[in-house]
């Protein structure tokens, strides 16, 4: 059986031969992150039947837990494991072509650091580790919101990086909470123990802590960063940004609050955030003008929408709140990949100034209409699944409250409805502004953009297998007592 | 039942096969569609007096996806295949001249097929999706004329969004109280454990949706802009059997599911649909009237669909076998003539270069005959002149309103009748008669492939008319399985309490009358014939081009009713998604871009809950 700390390793250490490599041939550097992700995935696969049966459980350097940091691969960490180096496999093929100018080297080394960053913060299963792991993945990705090196990208670089700060700050203060009231790091460890402590103190560690994870996976107060950020990034950064970085930030916290606390009277409150997450996204999307931005808030309210589904706390809202977890990763990548060749095309990136584009760039339009299907949820694509099983998951609990907040987020599919329907007619059925000469995009992009469609459309007709798979991993988040045992044997 | 399997097969294939032989050769395409809608006919055809249910795909989270035909799915299954088959046939002319005609013909074809997967789904899982999949292909096909029909489109889907998601609900709500969503099984288990709360819950849900895609007022705001703007030909498509998607859902939800004829439910059914049908005999009355007033061919016609579908929605609601009966007969027979009339205007509008202005149409009787004698024969059909099809189910409806004491809603129905006679003479005299303009002196015939639908359609409304008990008896098979008492029907007739419809005796009656004319005809002075712009004028010249009687046609009641038909209702939404974005442009500047402020964000979120738990301690 193979190592799953390579999974963490490989990734790391061709990152720091980036730069060598670059020294050489600045041409070449472009296809490490490519083999780093492609290997990523190819061992999630491997690894996937010996964890169908039991989880994994690594310990580093040979310490046992609760003294060593050690790996936990269950269900839950290989899925988005897996999801995380397909994603990162799909936009390296991007930027294949998309990155050309500036510092390009650098650019894949914090590509490939970010990667690392996000595989770690999943894998891990020590709370002061995953914060290790957590910085890398934040500081990597202020560097590269501010890439393109213009004036909006610093800006929002800056942005980021104080509010991101601050958040890690407080994540920092939280743990040093929880280990001064128990005396481990380790997240099973402190699990267990959870229940010897009286409710009341636990409340300022939780809050802390969710907190701090909740700027990077941007819940309503807390994500002020993200349009500036999402807008200014080059987009398979921010395609990155909105399909992997907010949703391991999401995961953090679900792994928080589930597996290490596991206090349910949270939960409610959790719910009502992640609505109030999700229909200030949608709302905000609506008044946009400029495409990136719109893409950017409804990155908020598709993280409300999932956090308010494991929020619910029950298997079924889990396992749609997973689903449209990878169906969000899948279409708003495809989104943000399409629109940024667009944009570059055109120039601009103005909702109108992509008027009359299903002419200019054919397969490009089809896939950011496919994008926008999908997310809004209709069927045969990939989002009308996750929708379905979130909405019945939600009703199947049968309070009223949860039911009141179920047509809050019907209604917000309407709303979120109206501004993508807007664009998609925008592409097909107005006319350009300008005579530009059809031009498509480079064969590279136009690969990794067919390659996320055929898996919406696979995914959206064929959900089964995925929802089984997904089912077993929502056990692994909310049954704690089985994670303590595979950890602490 | 794997023949419907096959049968969605070849339609949901046919449409990928379309697009892919479009990129070979557009003639191609044409033949390629038109033999595919041509054989779903057929198809559909074998299927008659077959029951059964077959699970087509179990891929869906274990829950069975059913697919199922009896009399009811068959029924609007034959009326989608053949007004489809029809509307393919005549795009053939009409859209020859147009771009991106691979688009338009495989949308058609989507649009057909999801209609026919909607019509055939045994659960209310796949009837779900294959609604969805109508309601999108729907919104990319109205928006492909561009300019105003992009708005169109956008009201067209926003609306049926909301309506799915009410759906969506109400679909769910199911699962979650019965725990299963096939239709058969449904309509055993609710009957038998269902609570009035539930029930009205139910009604008033699928109500709401059904409602806004049958454009029942006041949810009907999207369709004289969908109607007008759409492509013609799938205009027809939309006004005949799209929008009465909404009655087979009223009918699946009130009669198949919830078991209104098969139990005594006292109250919530009956009260449900005393209101259903008030807000029918408003949908006829109001937009009847409003179409009068239009002086765009197709709005008009739009309106006047509007005003039907009230009739079918009085019908159904109504109750009775026979008010049921004749819904469904007006929904089939509506389809046939709007699709006949809509055909009339765009082969009007083909050989005009676009025009259908009413107010600058006139005198194309001689110029265009067959589209001349197919909209007499559809204005006659939706009018209700006796031996045509829609006079047939007005009488089962004004029968039933009669004899069940409703006479409110009876003078409603009929109120209704004489907006429509107003509206469908001024569309006939308007394009067909009166003077010539002088520019249309060179129009030509309509193309075959124009003309034989409407030849097709034209004589099913005389068929149905003079023959009823064809459709009549499917109808009745229909009835009984809703679980009403059999109606009384022959191949010519139909019998009610207080009196018998024989149509044969009608049109032998109407025969014999035409024999008299014809024989003092003959008999009389020759006739000679004249130039059609021979009148007479008491001496003096003719002015050519300003003898043409179509502007302010019906001016004296026009100005007396107008300042009452104005859409309110449609104001009052526009007025809703302002306000929406207003709402919206106010809450993203939550997001001031100052770093200070989003600091404090995140430190007033911290500290408020500190505060809260210290306060009140909830946690």
């Amino acid at each position: 059986m193979v190592n799953p700390v390579l999974l963490i390793a490989v990734p790391l250490g061709l990152a720091f031969t980036v730069p060598l490599i670059g020294s050489a041939s600045r041409k070449l550097t472009r296809f490490v992150p490519v083999i780093a992700s492609l290997f990523n995935l190819i061992l999630c696969i491997r690894l996937f039947p010996a964890v169908l049966e039991h989880p994994i459980v690594i310990n580093l350097g040979g310490f046992a837990p609760p003294f060593g940091i050690n790996l936990f691969v269950g269900h839950l960490g290989l899925l988005f494991a897996g999801l995380i180096s397909l994603a990162g496999l799909i936009v390296s093929i991007y930027s294949l072509s998309y990155i050309k100018t500036g510092m390009v080297v650098k650019y894949h080394m914090l590509y490939m650091l970010l990667l690392t960053g996000a595989t770690g913060v999943v894998l891990t299963g020590d709370i002061f580790n995953l914060f290790v792991f957590f910085e890398i993945l934040c500081i990597s990705s202020y560097a590269l919101v501010a890439y393109v090196g213009d004036r909006a990208g610093i800006e929002s670089s800056i942005k980021y990086l104080i509010q991101g700060t601050v958040g890690s700050s407080l994540l920092l203060i939280g743990i040093g909470f929880l280990y001064g009231l128990f005396g481990t790091l380790n997240m099973a460890d402190i699990a267990q123990k959870i229940s010897t402590v009286e409710q009341g103190s636990l409340l300022v560690p939780l809050l802390l802590i969710v907190a701090g994870l909740g700027v990077e996976a941007a819940v309503f107060p807390l994500n002020a960063w993200l349009p500036d950020a999402h807008s200014s990034a080059p987009s398979s950064i921010s395609a990155i940004l909105s399909g992997i970085a907010i949703e391991v930030g999401l995961y953090a916290i679900a792994r928080i609050v589930f597996t290490v606390f596991g206090i349910s009277d949270v939960y409610l409150f959790l719910a009502f955030l992640g609505i109030l997450t999700l229909l200030i996204g949608e709302l905000c999307a609506f008044a946009q003008s400029n495409i990136k931005r719109m893409l950017a808030y409804s990155s908020i309210g598709q993280i409300g929408l999932i956090l308010f589904a494991l929020a619910l706390a029950s298997n079924n809202s889990v396992t749609g709140g997973l689903f449209q977890l990878i169906n969000h990763t899948l279409s708003k990548g495809l989104l943000f990949l399409s629109a940024g060749y667009m944009i570059y095309r055109s120039g601009s990136m103005e909702i109108s100034s992509l008027n009359g584009m299903g002419k200019r760039m054919p397969l490009t339009s089809l896939a950011f209409t496919v994008g926008a299907f999908s997310l809004i949820g209709l069927p045969p694509f990939a989002g009308f699944p996750g929708k379905f099983l979130i909405v019945s998951g939600a009703l199947l609990q049968g309070q009223l409250v949860i039911n009141i907040l179920v047509g809050l987020v019907l209604l917000s599919t309407v709303i979120e409805g109206t501004y993508f329907f807007k664009v998609v007619q925008g592409l097909y059925f107005r006319k350009a502004d300008a005579d530009i000469t059809p031009e498509r995009a480079p064969a590279a992009a136009l690969v990794a953009m067919l390659i996320l469609m055929l898996l919406i459309v696979v995914l959206g007709v064929y959900p089964e297998p995925v929802a089984g798979f997904l089912n077993t991993a929502a056990s692994d988040l909310l049954d704690k007592v089985s994670y303590v045992g595979s950890v602490l044997r | 039942m794997t023949g419907i399997e096959i049968l969605l097969l070849t339609a949901f294939g046919g449409v990928l096969f379309t697009c892919f032989t479009g990129r070979i050769s557009s003639s191609l395409r044409n033949i390629a569609a038109v033999i595919l809608s041509i054989v779903l006919v057929v198809l559909v055809a074998l299927l008659y007096d077959k029951n059964g249910e077959t699970v087509f795909y179990r891929g869906f989270f274990g829950i069975p996806m059913v697919l199922r035909i009896n009399t009811l799915s068959w029924f609007f299954a034959i009326a989608i295949s053949t007004l489809g088959c029809l509307s393919v046939i005549f795009s053939l002319g009409y859209m020859r001249d147009r771009k991106n005609t691979s688009f338009y013909y495989s949308m058609l074809l989507l649009v057909n097929s999801a209609m026919l997967g909607v019509v055939f789904s045994g659960d209310m899982f796949s009837f779900f999706i294959f609604w969805e999949i109508m309601s999108w292909s729907t919104f990319l096909l109205i928006s492909y004329n561009r300019g105003p029909a992009v708005g169109a489109g956008l009201k067209y889907i926003i609306m049926s969004i909301i309506g799915s998601m009410a759906m969506l609900a109400g679909i769910i709500s199911l699962y979650t109280v019965y725990g299963t969503l096939n239709i058969a099984d449904l309509s055993h288990l609710v009957l038998s454990s269902s609570t009035p709360g539930h029930q009205i819950f139910l009604l008033i849900i699928f109500g709401f949706a059904f409602g806004i895609k049958n454009a029942v007022v006041p949810l009907h705001t999207w369709l004289p802009d969908v109607y007008t703007e759409a492509p013609s030909p799938f205009s027809a498509v939309i006004a005949g059997m799209l929008t009465r998607m909404g009655v087979y859902g009223f009918l699946l939800i009130i009669y198949v599911i919830l078991g209104a004829a098969r139990s005594l439910h006292t109250g919530t059914i009956p009260g449900f649909n005393h209101i259903l049908a008030w807000l029918g005999a408003i949908t006829i009355v109001i937009p009847t009237f409003i179409a009068m007033l239009q002086n765009d061919a197709k709005r008009l016609l739009a309106w006047s669909g509007i005003g039907q579908g009230g009739y079918m929605i009085l019908g159904i609601a109504f109750g009775t076998n026979l008010g049921v009966a004749g819904g469904i007969f007006h929904t089939l027979n509506h389809a046939i003539y709007i699709v006949l009339l809509f055909m009339s205007v765009a082969a009007v509008q083909y050989r005009t270069g676009g025009v259908r202005d009413l107010n600058s149409l006139g005198g194309l009787i001689k110029k265009m005959p067959v589209a001349f004698f197919g909209a007499l024969i559809g204005i006659c059909g939706l009018i209700g002149v006796p031996l045509t099809n829609g006079f047939v189910s007005k009488w089962m409806i004004f029968k039933t309103l009669i004899t069940g004491g409703a006479p409110f809603l009876a003078f409603a129905a009929l109120i209704g009748s004489w907006g429509t006679i107003l509206a469908a003479y001024k569309l006939l005299h308007n394009m067909f008669l009166g003077q010539l303009p002088e520019r249309f002196s060179n129009t030509r015939q309509s193309p075959f492939s124009m003309k034989l639908p409407m030849i097709v359609l034209s004589f099913t409304i005389l068929l149905f008319g003079i023959l009823p008990g064809l459709p009549l008896k499917v109808i009745n098979n229909i009835v009984v399985s809703f679980g009403f008492g059999s109606l009384d029907v022959s191949l010519w007739g139909i019998v009610s309490e207080t009196g018998m419809l024989n149509t044969i005796n009608l049109f032998a009656v109407i025969l014999a009358g035409l024999a008299v004319v014809w024989l003092f005809f003959r008999i009389g002075a020759r006739a000679v014939p004249v130039n059609q712009s021979d009148n007479y004028a008491a001496g003096a010249a003719v002015p050519g081009d300003r003898y043409n009687y179509t502007v302010k046609f019906y001016d004296p009641l026009t100005r007396t009713i107008s300042p009452y038909l104005r859409d309110i209702i449609d104001s009052l939404y526009q007025k809703i998604a302002v306000f929406t974005g207003c709402v919206c442009n106010g809450i993203r500047k939550i997001y001031t871009g100052y770093i200070g402020n989003y600091i404090m964000y995140i430190v007033l979120f911290v500290s408020l809950i500190i505060i809260v738990q210290m306060v009140w301690s909830p946690w």
